[in-house]
């Protein structure tokens, strides 16, 4: 890994809050948005517990732009705009910044739209559906937006789609293609379809809490039964310190490790060996311990055997003694968006100096976890993991260093 | 239909699509391309149009009309033959 390559800038939206001023106040808050999701689209043979985003405010900037966009591609925009003044990356040449996406199928809600409107009458379809039905269309409207011309292009990891992005916006950066690259989380925008689905394979809750939405999120908690869905949308500026530094970017943390591994298994159950793969490489490559890291932001979606697993995992790490809570149990699961969301969660906390609580962990699967529960904890973070893991197989560990002890190394 | 009823029609749709159109005073004689609507808005624009007025057009007849007048005229004559 390279020795500086830091976060500078960051930008977010989720059900609890948009922007990270409202998003960390809402986390140490231990707000929730848990209710049946009433999104056009989300309804189907029955009712599906989530957390929806209730108002996207719309930047000026990209005002135009969203016009026209799906709910994924306007997030996209908003989260870049936020990520992209903190980090005033219009003093960067266009050719020298690039933009990594992290999800694919992002759009099925819009597109199960589309298929109903034009059953029948498919000779009206849009042309610009022939754009729009791909994720890479999100790419292009940021792209155009800001004027990015290095290299822009999606990535697909299913729920560790934000670490995914991260890992390849890094590599970007580290191997000189660019000077700045932005990750981002994409929000996944599920239709009735893939509800009922996840509802049937049994990855989705909620049979436990059907009549009490808010008890319904509750990773590594006895009585989880499933994740629940959070519509979200994150975005992680990536580059070296002495290029943020210039522009007058403080850091909030630098990337340290990276680990991506495959389960070899198709099917959704999750796997402790690529788990502690993935995590051995991140803490190997960043130089670290499992004993020297002091926060721990989980995978956590809630899934039955999906906690367990990851706990396994973190103990098998040497894990057990890091602070520990569950991002998830406040914004839903965002799926493609996860991995970036919770990092950001991270980043914030990180600077905030304190710990978000976990909803619903009344009865924590394992009791001996360092877990932050009903109010937030005072800790500064020095080393962090964060975690995803992602149907297909896919696993994914980050391990972060705090810029404060970073500059104290004066990297 | 009118023609003066389908030029509304093309205007309603190209400043739905082209945003920047909303005060525009439209006349037929304006090209729709000299008015920053590029080809995809120009090909987003015809079939809204087409899809309001239940028409479907072959697609090599959308090159003929150069403007805004002669494209309304190409759905009258359209409609009086479907």
């Amino acid at each position: 890994m390279s020795p500086d390559l830091v976060v500078s800038a960051l930008g977010v939206v989720s059900p609890i809050a948009q922007g990270k001023v409202g998003f960390i106040d809402a986390l140490l808050g231990g707000a929730h948005a848990f209710r049946t999701l009433s999104r056009e689209g989300r309804q189907g043979e029955e009712r599906f517990i989530g957390a929806e985003i209730a108002n996207l405010a719309i930047p000026a900037r990209v005002e135009s732009m969203c016009a026209r966009a799906s709910l994924s591609a306007q997030s996209a925009l908003v989260v870049l705009y936020e990520a992209w003044e903190e980090a005033r990356l219009t003093d960067v040449a266009p050719q020298r910044v690039g933009l990594v996406i992290g999800g694919s199928n992002l759009q099925q809600r819009e597109l199960a739209r589309v298929h109903e409107s034009y059953r029948g009458r498919a000779r009206f379809v849009r042309p610009t559906y022939a754009l729009s039905f791909m994720d890479t269309d999100l790419c292009g409207m940021c792209a155009q937006q800001f004027g990015i011309a290095g290299t822009v292009f999606t990535v697909g990891g299913a729920s560790a789609s934000g670490q995914l992005a991260i890992v390849h916006a890094a590599n970007a950066v580290m191997t000189r293609q660019v000077d700045v690259c932005i990750a981002l989380g994409g929000l996944m925008d599920l239709s009735y379809l893939e509800c009922h689905a996840f509802r049937a394979l049994g990855a989705m809750g909620s049979d436990r809490f059907a009549d009490a939405p808010e008890l319904a999120c509750r990773p590594f908690d006895a009585d989880r039964d499933g994740f629940i869905y959070g519509e979200s949308s994150a975005a992680i500026v990536l580059e070296r310190a002495a290029t943020a530094r210039a522009r007058g970017c403080e850091p909030y943390a630098v990337l340290k490790g990276m680990g991506v591994t495959s389960s070899a298994n198709r099917n959704p159950d999750p796997s402790l060996d690529a788990q502690v793969r993935a995590i051995t490489i991140a803490l190997e490559s960043s130089g670290s311990s499992g004993g020297g890291i002091d926060y721990v932001n989980p995978h956590g979606t809630g899934s039955a055997i999906g906690d367990e697993t990851e706990l396994r995992a973190l103990r098998a790490c040497g894990l057990n003694g890091a602070h520990i809570n569950a991002t998830k149990s406040l914004v839903g699961h965002g799926l493609t968006a996860a991995g970036a969301v919770e990092v950001v969660a991270t980043m914030l906390q990180m600077r905030a100096g304190k710990l978000h609580p976990s909803r619903n962990l009344d009865r924590p699967v394992d009791s001996d976890m360092n877990w932050v529960r009903n109010e937030p904890v005072d800790h500064s973070i020095m080393q962090a993991l964060t975690m995803s893991t992602g149907f297909g197989g896919i696993n994914t560990a980050l391990c972060w260093q705090a810029w404060s002890l970073a500059a104290a190394e004066a990297i | 239909m009118e023609k003066t009823q389908i030029v509304d029609l093309i205007v309603h749709y190209a400043r739905q699509v082209v945003p920047a159109l909303a005060d525009h005073d439209f006349s037929e004689s304006d090209r729709l391309s000299e008015l920053g609507a590029n080809s995809v808005d120009r090909a987003e624009i015809t079939m809204l149009v087409q899809e309001s007025l239940d028409l479907s057009i072959p697609r090599v007849a959308l090159f003929g009309p150069k403007n805004i007048g002669e494209l309304a005229e190409l759905f009258v004559q359209s409609l009086h033959v479907s």
